[in-house]
């Protein structure tokens, strides 16, 4: 292959590639939401724009924790287990997602699935995750959440309502998206710091 | 999806388990290759490498993930050791292995090239077997898609990234195959699956939900796939001369070479 041949060739595959990377670059998804707060729908369902479930669970230091006393914060329900390789996946997401805005109002309730304590406490320890992680011990809450797939997520806002879910890994792009576009949003029962 | 295997009382991780059993089926295959193409001594003399090139991707690989999630791993050094599977970047552990293979073969005065082509025919089918396990543990997941041929995982139909991989592995085998039965030049087949690595990570890696991102959402796998596809274009001229070198200067190349192994 002669120099000059070469040099078409590494500039075509170079602007080739290149335009490809940019076309299929991951983009941000956070208009995936509706960009005014809906009204509630009806009665508490697990589905997008109605009141979240209630309900109470233990943490991994036998506190209880009731999902109605966050109202005012921008709460992540992350139904997950430990031998789920995309939940584990983007744990570190979520961590970074509660670090990065937790002091402006966002919780993270991990609920996991029917584990055991020790296994998951062990299991957030090696890992060094510090998001509060709940106890679905007999399933209940991922029976009420109607949840057929792990991970499954139920981004909620600051007035208690699903504002919308994913059912399956969350990309970070998605995350950040909604989470900042809720923590955006005012609430006038705003408790949050 | 079946991320774990109950064997009575052992829950074994499916993705894992068929890593294993890749590599140890492809380290077989390596050795029978090595032993058929260049024979028992250099067999013999290859000693470690496979094992050193192994440990460096484990470590490469995530070297490479927590570089992607500093301010994870800065915080929690214990991840830099933990035991995930999941947590190992392909980048990291392609240039982990082929840099330390590299140096070892220059330490020992071994032919990496014919290393390189034995391990380019049995690479394949570690990653045949560890894109099944994938499957199994829905590592690897593709992006949501409304296409035909979207498979049904976590609730959502999605690319089929892990049966693309798996589809990509057996054509390059076959393909290397096909070529090992030619009269290449030494070398030729190991740049035959660097470049099918390179088009995998540039083109499957587009359709892949769980990729590592930089700011802008470019997707690292891809710049890495077209860096190689760039480097293999590049060196190509290199490697024309060299393969066409002064006779006299490569036999005097291959005496030097007889006399360290000896």
């Amino acid at each position: 292959m002669s120099d000059r041949k070469r040099l078409l060739s590494l500039l075509f595959v170079a602007l080739v590639g290149s335009v490809f990377i940019v076309a299929t670059r991951v983009r941000p998804e956070a208009s995936s939401i509706a960009a005014q707060t809906p009204a509630p729908i009806g009665e508490a369902r697990p589905l997008a724009n109605h009141l979240a479930p209630d309900f109470v669970l233990s943490d991994l230091a036998g506190q209880q924790v009731a999902l109605s006393e966050l109202r005012g914060k921008v709460v992540l329900v992350n139904i997950w287990a430990t031998w789920c390789p995309p939940c584990r996946a983007e744990l570190p997401m979520i961590e970074e997602a509660q670090r990065r805005y937790g002091e402006r109002g966002f919780v993270v309730l991990a609920v996991n699935q029917a584990e055991e304590r020790a296994l998951v406490a062990d299991f957030m320890r090696e890992h060094g995750l510090s998001f509060p992680v709940l106890l679905d011990s007999d399933g209940a809450v991922s029976r009420l959440y109607a949840t057929q797939a792990l991970p499954s997520s139920f981004f909620i806002d600051r007035q208690g309502v699903i504002r919308t879910l994913y059912r399956g890994p969350l990309t970070q792009s998605v995350m950040a998206g909604v989470i900042e576009q809720l923590l955006t949003e005012g609430g006038d029962d705003v408790s949050a710091p | 999806m079946y991320p774990l295997l109950e064997l009575g009382p052992l829950r074994l991780a499916s993705g894992g388990l068929l890593l294993i059993v890749g590599v140890l089926l492809a380290h077989a295959l390596f050795e029978r290759l090595l032993l058929r193409r260049n024979g028992a001594e250099l067999l013999q003399a290859s000693g470690s490498v496979v094992y050193l090139a192994l440990a460096a991707a484990l470590l490469g690989g995530r070297i490479w993930f927590g570089l992607f999630h500093w301010q994870l791993y800065a915080q929690h050094l214990q991840l830099w050791y933990a035991l995930r599977i999941s947590d190992f970047g392909w980048g990291g552990a392609l240039l982990g292995a082929w840099a330390v293979a590299w140096l070892y073969c220059r330490w020992k005065r071994l032919p990496s090239a014919e290393l390189a082509d034995a391990a380019a025919l049995a690479l394949p089918l570690a990653q045949a077997c560890a894109s099944l396990g994938l499957l199994l543990s829905g590592e690897a997941y593709g992006a949501p898609t409304e296409l035909a041929w979207g498979i049904e995982l976590f609730g959502t139909k999605r690319h089929p990234t892990q049966l693309l991989l798996l589809g990509a592995a057996l054509l390059s085998a076959l393909y290397l195959w096909w070529l090992a039965r030619r009269a290449v030049p030494s070398g030729s087949l190991f740049r035959a699956w660097l470049g099918a690595q390179a088009l995998s990570m540039l083109l499957i890696e587009a359709l892949r939900g769980d990729s590592l991102l930089l700011p802008g959402g470019i997707r690292v796998n891809q710049l890495i796939g077209l860096g190689l596809l760039l480097g293999l274009i590049w060196t190509q001229p290199r490697l024309e001369r060299a393969l066409s070198p002064d006779p006299e200067a490569l036999t005097a190349e291959r005496s030097d070479q007889l006399s360290a192994r000896s």
